[in-house]
């Protein structure tokens, strides 16, 4: 606050006058890290009968580096005795005797103050929080929260999620219509963000890794080397060599194979259901296996002290079809359809804050020559007849 | 809390109901409750059970409060009533398990809290690695 506070006074409250000036120097102040520097300007300015003469320029008068550009500042300035130029200031009516050439706003000062705001604002927010649920049962919390989750329009679902609850909506897989069925699903994760979030991963772990690889790598060069950072630093380097594999093994599977699309006759689904799958496969490929599977997975995302994880269980697999020993030519994609029929008692699609059961079709490829690749897309499953309930 | 002196019941001793069949019951004090009642929440609701963070969702809630003129008598019966909803289906999978019960919160003038659960099924999903064809 001692730096906002200033700060805001000088643009808002501070009046602006006129004064002339007398001398100008650079101040100097010798720190651990070397010589600092600010403008120094003396000016002088009448308010009333009362003449003011002081050294200033910015309210917070602070020293940095870079002499020059002090200097620049002063160069600005121009003293002349006999003929004195007159320049803007600004005084404060509460205390006349101090005065600014320059009243600019510093970014940084409010980065400063944005910090401790934000802890403050989550800090009110938790007490607030406390004190509108204090003495409240959790199912009264939650009755509270799903009321409110009720009334956003970006929350809540449509009618489906009204008369399914916590079943997900399935607009994004009916809003695609097939070439050959009536819809094509999408992926479930797109590869291009799994590619981006392991190149992070990546050049992150390996930046970290590698400022210590060369202080290592220096210390044996000068005859002079650390064993115990050198061992220390073996499996930071496993990792990383392993992140750099991924990646490169990734960006084969998104570049080097073909886009896989998968089109479905009838969409949602409920158990007992049958309907057509159409798979198509592009690229050039010599491919040894390709399966089309139906798969049910568990989700579950939990807190391990400051970390989120989420694990996945698959619970359910049926292959639905296997080709094996066939060629892929360019611009002739291997096109294949086969019977999807859902168990009779099956689990629907569930989705809640940190639990999940998600219906996917898989198809899994095992291509020579290149790493095997494994492609999901979801499907929504409804509870028995819920299809006729909508 | 004491979870003993709250008796929930299902009418027809029921355990097991179907999307949109209607559940009734009643909840019952113990005897040794003759402390006077200032407010009792019946809540139907589901909740998540297994490796991820809890999370619950109340299908129905209602609450009785003194403040608000209720009154209670702890000798009789109280009763409840809904229509069940469509979603989620009981399940009981390896990692995900999800329960629908009722709970009766009871509070006390004293400060204290009596708490009564009963577990149902809401549908008929097999357990996970049962009924499917074939399963990891």
């Amino acid at each position: 606050m001692a730096l906002v506070v200033p700060q805001w006074r000088v643009n808002h409250e501070f009046v602006e006058h006129r004064c002339i000036v007398l001398d100008k120097r650079i101040g100097e102040l010798n720190d651990e890290d070397g010589t600092l520097y600010r403008p120094e300007i003396e000016i002088e300015y009448h308010i009333g009968d009362e003449t003011f003469r002081i050294w200033t320029y910015d309210i917070h008068q602070a020293y940095s580096s870079g002499r020059e550009a002090k200097q620049a500042i002063l160069d600005q300035f121009l003293i002349d005795p006999k003929n004195p130029i007159e320049y803007v200031c600004w005084y404060d009516p509460a205390e006349p005797g101090t005065a600014v050439l320059v009243r600019n706003y510093m970014w940084w000062v409010w980065l400063v103050l944005i910090v401790p705001s934000t802890f403050i604002l989550i800090g009110l927010g938790g007490v607030i929080y406390r004190v509108l649920h204090w003495g409240k049962s959790t199912e009264r919390r939650a009755v509270m929260q799903q009321r409110v989750k009720q009334r956003d329009p970006f929350v809540a679902g449509g009618a489906a999620s009204r008369k399914f609850p916590n079943v997900p909506d399935d607009s994004d897989i009916t809003n695609s219509p097939g070439t050959t069925l009536r819809y094509r699903l999408p992926a479930s994760a797109s590869a291009g963000w799994q590619l981006f979030g392991l190149l992070m991963a990546s050049i992150v772990w390996n930046g970290i890794v590698s400022v210590f690889v060369v202080l290592a790598v220096r210390g044996h060069a000068k005859g002079e080397p650390d064993w115990f950072l050198t061992l220390f630093m073996i499996p930071f380097v496993g990792i990383g060599i392993f992140l750099i594999v991924l990646f490169i093994r990734q960006l084969l599977v998104a570049t080097g194979i073909g886009p896989t699309l998968v089109e479905i006759s009838d969409h949602p689904l409920q158990p007992g259901d049958s309907c057509r799958l159409f798979v198509s496969q592009s690229g050039r490929l010599s491919i040894n296996s390709l399966r089309v599977c139906l798969v049910c997975e568990e989700q579950a995302t939990y807190r391990q002290g400051t970390n989120t994880r989420t694990e996945t269980r698959e619970v359910y697999r049926q292959e639905l079809a296997c080709h094996e020993g066939f060629e892929v030519h360019r611009g002739l994609p291997f096109e294949t359809e086969c019977e999807l029929e859902m168990p009779a008692v099956a689990m629907h699609s569930f989705k809640s804050d940190h639990n999940g059961i998600g219906w996917h079709v898989v198809v899994e490829g095992d291509v020579a020559g290149w790493p095997d690749y494994r492609r999901a897309f979801p499907l929504i499953v409804y509870p028995g007849s819920g299809r006729n309930m909508q | 809390m004491n979870d003993s002196m709250v008796i929930v019941r299902f009418d027809g001793n029921g355990r097991a109901y179907r999307p949109g069949e209607t559940l009734a019951g009643e909840y019952a004090f113990d005897s040794t409750v003759s402390e006077d009642v200032a407010a009792v929440e019946v809540s139907v609701m589901w909740y998540s059970e297994g490796k991820g963070d809890e999370d619950l969702a109340v299908h129905e809630f209602s609450r009785q409060d003194v403040e608000e003129g209720e009154w209670f008598d702890t000798r009789r019966p109280g009763r409840f009533s809904t229509v069940l909803p469509n979603s989620p289906l009981s399940y009981e999978g390896v990692i995900v398990k999800l329960r629908w019960c009722v709970r009766v919160r009871v509070f006390l003038r004293s400060g204290g809290e009596l708490v009564g659960e009963r577990e149902f099924r809401l549908g008929t999903v097999p357990p996970a690695g049962r009924g499917g064809n074939s399963i990891v």
